[in-house]
């Protein structure tokens, strides 16, 4: 590179540079033993290896010998004549097993079965889907219950109040997690008329996993009754059911039908009205 | 060239044009205003949370808080004192025209007016809860995190930053957003959690206790005063400024230094 | 000493023919040739970081009570994983430096690919002999996003939890094999506990693994291809200019490793980056907003944000909505990317060899073609932040969403034609440099375009040729192998 002239003989910058870097471990070593601080421990790193940056870049500048000079680069590379050669080899090979060509059948076929059964460990990795995405533990009759297990009576949330709710006994089960909503009153609007009876004293529940990529659709606003996903905002309409009203969603959050039980308390009336969750290959119609 | 003049010409007009409408603008708003809400300080005394409603709130939520086609009635829902007292220590209230969104900004009046206006609005007898008593000290963090987690987070952030909310599907309506709760005091965060304002879900005495709500006001606290040991802070919002960073101080400066230690073509 | 050392393995291994060759080796001092070590140098420290770090990780999703510095969560039972973390960043010493140097080590390790391999794409770098190493290159990339985002899982923290359920479902959505795949992936349906374990094993041995391998075969092919150079007087196709291995260029080069490392552990030290204390400890009902993934799985993000509400449902079977831009486009992406020098070669009927790099507007097409693609994935990264956009501006989330599926409508092709436009300029102009071209090259471009060229073809080294191309003059390219000249 070019360079302004010079008043220091050459070198001198490159010595403060290594100078410099010692000094700034030092320093870290010192940080070290007072019991460390983040930031200063970065800053002296930084200068240390910095140092060593500037001075062997400039020694390298300034000092010793820069380009200039010319390789010749190898004009046989990705010839023919030598491939021919090894192709011709291994030709030769070829035809001495190819005459025992029932032996090299049963070759491969004892590689094949040997590749096949070393196949079943992965198998081993994980249990077989099964129902598990289509049933969660709730069914009718089942609490619901806060993270910490309480049972939730009508009372205890006020109109426009929402609570995570899980099935009693199951705080755990992640595909059963279920957005309690307390609605204005005379607001709920059935779908369907066999979900007339799934809001008593209007309450609400909907799964809180996403029906586009799973996060829990942790957002409610009450004063427009929506329900917004903050991963890739899908808007569901919990007066319609939760049906995704913008962003990528094409599905409803599901249903969970509830009832009040002789007790008092929040309980499901069933399992939710169609499998929760993302879409899948085989995911069951609702 | 007289071309060139004419279109320079219908510039100017329109420049003008606009400057005009804007100028038109201002002046309409605050003829709009200055009618109903005069700067002029209320002296002291029993009559002055009157005075102050009569003045500045009366023409949108009527005289005796049955709202009208302006403005909401105060005394519905979760209206009542607690709800004043956060809308006007917030400065969300009160707006200079009723189609104004409410926004978080410094209060119109200092706390004493707030208090008088707060017993004159709670005399209509809104069902609201009171103004809470908040004591961060009684509250546990642990609990505080748990909760804040579990229940603020998902709109707030979890850094209480705040976040967009969902103000659609109309590309063309107006933002919503989850405030940052970063200058909340926790008297308003304790206030926010029972009365539910604007979008925000009600979080009200029977789901949360007192014990509880201080826990909360107590994490948030921390929250407002994080413990960033890790160096500057980037705005508390995740990858997206780190990512920023990472491409224009790191990727840039080590492109920096391969420039410095390399050569340009035509440069040995 | 050194002598005697040398001569040791050199009666053994019959190494000095090599070292000598090694030594005297010739590398070009263009600086766009040292980004790629900068990945290199990057992917250094994130071994010597990481390995750190694994001394004090514990890869399990089992429970324990964190004790230690971090007042909100003493006392609380979390994963071992995040406890873990927790106490990496506030009770090692030198813990948190190690973290954050990491973790900033990969955002830059990731960017410097990709300049890297943008560098390569527009020069013409990968053409014939080197589309070996194209193809080990991109699969660097593929490797290096994964490790990135297996390495960003980890902590267990609710942002990272986060990610991980959107992998899941993203696993979820492939035809026919999605829900087995996202089973044995996981261990079972999600929040399997197994996750953080496996990706623990990927994330520090079978990805660094593949990664030092491909990244030994990547040299070794450099090595012995030899490096690519711009077009100036002396250099031909059949030789390489520049400093020798040693010392100029080893010093120059150990230099940059350093420097970047300085670089990283400034950052390290002064930018906090990924503080999973502030984020809590996943729980799989909890959220939080705004929520993105490291910079590198942005585009992803963004088209997941963009792509409109749609799913495919064929004879009772359904392809979900985020197949498609989680699966199908990096798909696509990558396939192509592989696909490109022998795309270039057939469509442009070129396979000859190269070693002259071409500028970018000596292959105006390609260059447009870049520009427009690296439009369109910017598109999407910048939409991956729609969110936080609308925030900023103060506008709505679906207002700005709107925006950009209009803009990446129109932006890559738009950006493409003026790429183009701007190429045909430069070269009708003879600049030599893009600050050189008069303004009016452009705007007058199709007059100057005939024109131009035929004027400056000399000059400008236009033409395709590629053998002997240039004098070797200057008293640089003497016809002797190595002869030296000293610095003018």
């Amino acid at each position: 590179m070019s360079r302004g002239p010079r008043t220091s003989p050459p070198g001198s910058g490159v010595a403060l540079a290594f100078g410099l870097s010692a000094l700034s471990s030092i320093g870290l070593t010192v940080v070290y033993a007072f019991g460390g601080q983040p930031q200063l421990e970065g800053l002296l790193l930084g200068v240390a290896l910095g140092g060593l940056a500037v001075g062997l870049v400039r020694w390298a500048q300034d000092l010793m010998p820069g380009g200039g000079y010319v390789e010749q680069r190898d004009t046989e590379m990705g010839g023919t004549l030598q491939s021919d050669a090894a192709v011709r080899l291994f030709e030769r090979g070829e035809e001495e097993v190819q005459r025992r060509s029932f032996l090299g059948k049963a070759l491969g076929a004892a590689l094949g079965a040997l590749g096949l059964a070393a196949l079943f460990p992965i198998r081993s990795l994980g249990s077989a889907p099964g129902t598990s995405l289509v049933v969660t533990p709730w069914a009718d009759g089942i609490r619901a219950v806060t993270i910490d297990g309480e049972p939730v009576r009508p009372e205890e949330l006020a109109i426009g109040g929402v609570l995570t709710v899980f099935p009693d006994g199951h705080p755990d089960a992640a595909d059963a997690q279920t957005l309690l909503i307390h609605l204005s009153p005379g607001t709920y609007r059935p779908v369907t008329s066999d979900r007339e009876g799934w809001a008593p004293e209007d309450f609400v529940a909907f799964s809180k996993v996403c029906t586009h990529a799973g996060c829990p659709v942790g957002l409610y606003q009450p004063a427009d009754h929506r329900l917004f996903c903050p991963c890739h905002q899908s808007i569901f309409d919990v007066l319609e059911a939760a049906a995704p009203i913008a962003g990528p969603a094409t599905r409803p959050l599901p249903q969970l039908p509830l009832r009040i039980d002789t007790e008092g308390y929040i309980a499901a009336g069933g399992d939710y009205s169609e499998p929760i969750g993302p879409g899948y290959w085989s995911r069951p119609r609702a | 060239m007289r071309h060139v003049q004419g279109r320079a010409g219908w510039a100017v007009k329109v420049l003008t044009a606009l400057g005009a409408v804007a100028l038109g603008g201002c002046a309409y708003t605050s003829n709009l205003t200055s009618p109903y809400r005069s700067q002029e300080p209320v002296a002291d005394g029993p009559e002055r949370g009157r005075v102050l409603y009569l003045r500045d709130c009366a023409w949108c939520h009527a005289t005796d808080g049955s709202g009208t086609g302006r403005g909401p009635d105060l005394i519905s829902g979760t209206n009542g004192a607690a709800m004043t007292d956060f809308m006007l220590s917030t400065g969300r209230m009160p707006i200079n025209d009723p189609s104004e969104p409410t926004r978080l900004s410094p209060p119109s009046y200092n706390p004493a007016e707030i208090e008088d206006l707060v017993a004159y609005v709670s005399a209509f007898g809104g069902e609201g809860p009171p103004v809470p008593v908040v004591d961060s000290e009684a509250g546990d963090l642990a609990l505080g995190l748990e909760l804040y987690q579990e229940n603020c987070a998902a709109c707030h952030s979890t850094t209480g930053v705040g976040g967009a909310l969902a103000a659609g599907p109309d590309p063309f309506d107006e933002t919503l957003i989850a405030p940052s709760l970063i200058r909340s005091t926790p008297v308003q965060t304790a206030e926010a959690m029972k009365v539910g304002p604007g979008t925000m879900p009600v979080f009200g005495s029977e789901t949360f206790s007192d014990m509880e709500v201080n826990s909360i006001v107590r994490y948030l606290s921390h929250l407002q005063r994080p413990d960033d040991r890790g160096g500057l802070p980037l705005g508390h919002v995740g990858p997206v400024t780190e990512g920023a960073i990472g491409w224009l101080v790191g990727v840039g400066a080590a492109l920096v230094i391969v420039r410095l230690i390399g050569t340009r073509v035509g440069e040995e | 000493m050194l002598r005697q050392t040398a001569g040791w393995f050199d009666t053994r291994l019959g190494t000095s023919a090599f070292v000598q060759k090694a030594l005297t080796k010739v590398f070009p001092d263009h600086w766009s040739f040292m980004i790629g070590e900068i990945a290199l140098y990057s992917f250094i420290v994130l071994l010597l970081t990481g390995t750190f770090l694994t001394f004090f990780f514990d890869a399990s999703t089992s429970h324990s009570v964190y004790r230690g510095a971090y007042e909100p969560l003493n006392g609380v039972e979390v994963s071992d994983a995040y406890r873990s973390v927790l106490e990496l960043s506030f009770d090692v010493r030198a813990g948190l430096v190690m973290r954050q140097i990491h973790h900033w080590a990969a955002l830059v390790f990731i960017g410097s690919i990709v300049v890297h391999l943008c560098r390569v794409f527009f020069t013409g770098a990968f053409r014939r002999p080197r589309e070996i190493n194209w193809i080990i290159g991109v699969l660097l990339l593929i490797l290096a996003i994964f490790n990135g985002f297996s390495g960003y899982s980890l902590p267990d923290d609710l942002l990272s939890g986060t990610g991980l359920r959107i992998a899941y479902s993203i696993a979820l959505s492939v035809p026919l094999v999605g829900t087995w795949m996202a089973f044995l992936l996981f261990g079972g349906e999600f929040p399997a506990d197994e996750i953080i374990g496996r990706l623990f094993v990927v994330h520090i041995m079978i990805v660094p693994a593949l990664i030092i391998g491909l990244l030994t075969v990547h040299l070794a092919v450099v090595w012995r291809q030899k490096h690519t150079q711009f077009r100036e007087p002396g250099r031909t196709e059949g030789n390489v200019v520049g400093s020798r291995l040693w010392p100029s260029y080893a010093a120059k080069s150990v230099g940059l490793f350093f420097a970047v490392s300085a670089v990283l552990c400034v950052m390290g030290g002064l930018a906090q980056i990924n503080p999973v204390w502030l984020y809590g400890p996943f729980e799989p009902q909890q959220v939080t907003s705004p929520a993105q993934p490291d910079w590198y799985l942005g585009w992803v993000e963004g088209a997941l944000r963009l792509v409109p509400a749609f799913d495919v449902r064929l004879f009772g079977y359904e392809i979900p909505n985020p197949f498609f831009p989680a699966v199908l486009l990096p798909g696509v992406t990558f396939t192509l990317l592989l696909a490109w020098p022998f795309l270039e070669q057939h469509f442009a009927h070129d396979k000859e060899a190269h070693h002259l790099l071409d500028r970018p507007r000596d292959h105006p097409v390609r260059t447009a073609l870049g520009a427009t693609t690296l439009t369109f994935y910017t598109v999407m990264f910048v939409a991956a932040s729609n969110d936080l956009i609308a925030k900023w501006l103060g506008a709505s989330i679906f207002g700005i969403t709107l925006v950009f599926r209009i803009l990446i409508l129109i932006m890559p092709p738009l950006v493409g034609w003026g790429t183009y436009r701007l190429m045909k300029a430069l070269t009708a102009s003879g600049a030599g440099h893009l600050s050189e071209m008069p303004l009016a090259a452009l705007t007058n471009g199709a007059s100057a375009d005939g024109h131009g060229s035929r004027v400056h073809e000399g000059k400008a080294h236009t033409g395709d040729g590629h053998a002997g191309d240039g004098p070797a003059g200057n008293g640089l390219g003497a016809p002797a192998e190595d002869a030296h000249a000293p610095r003018g």
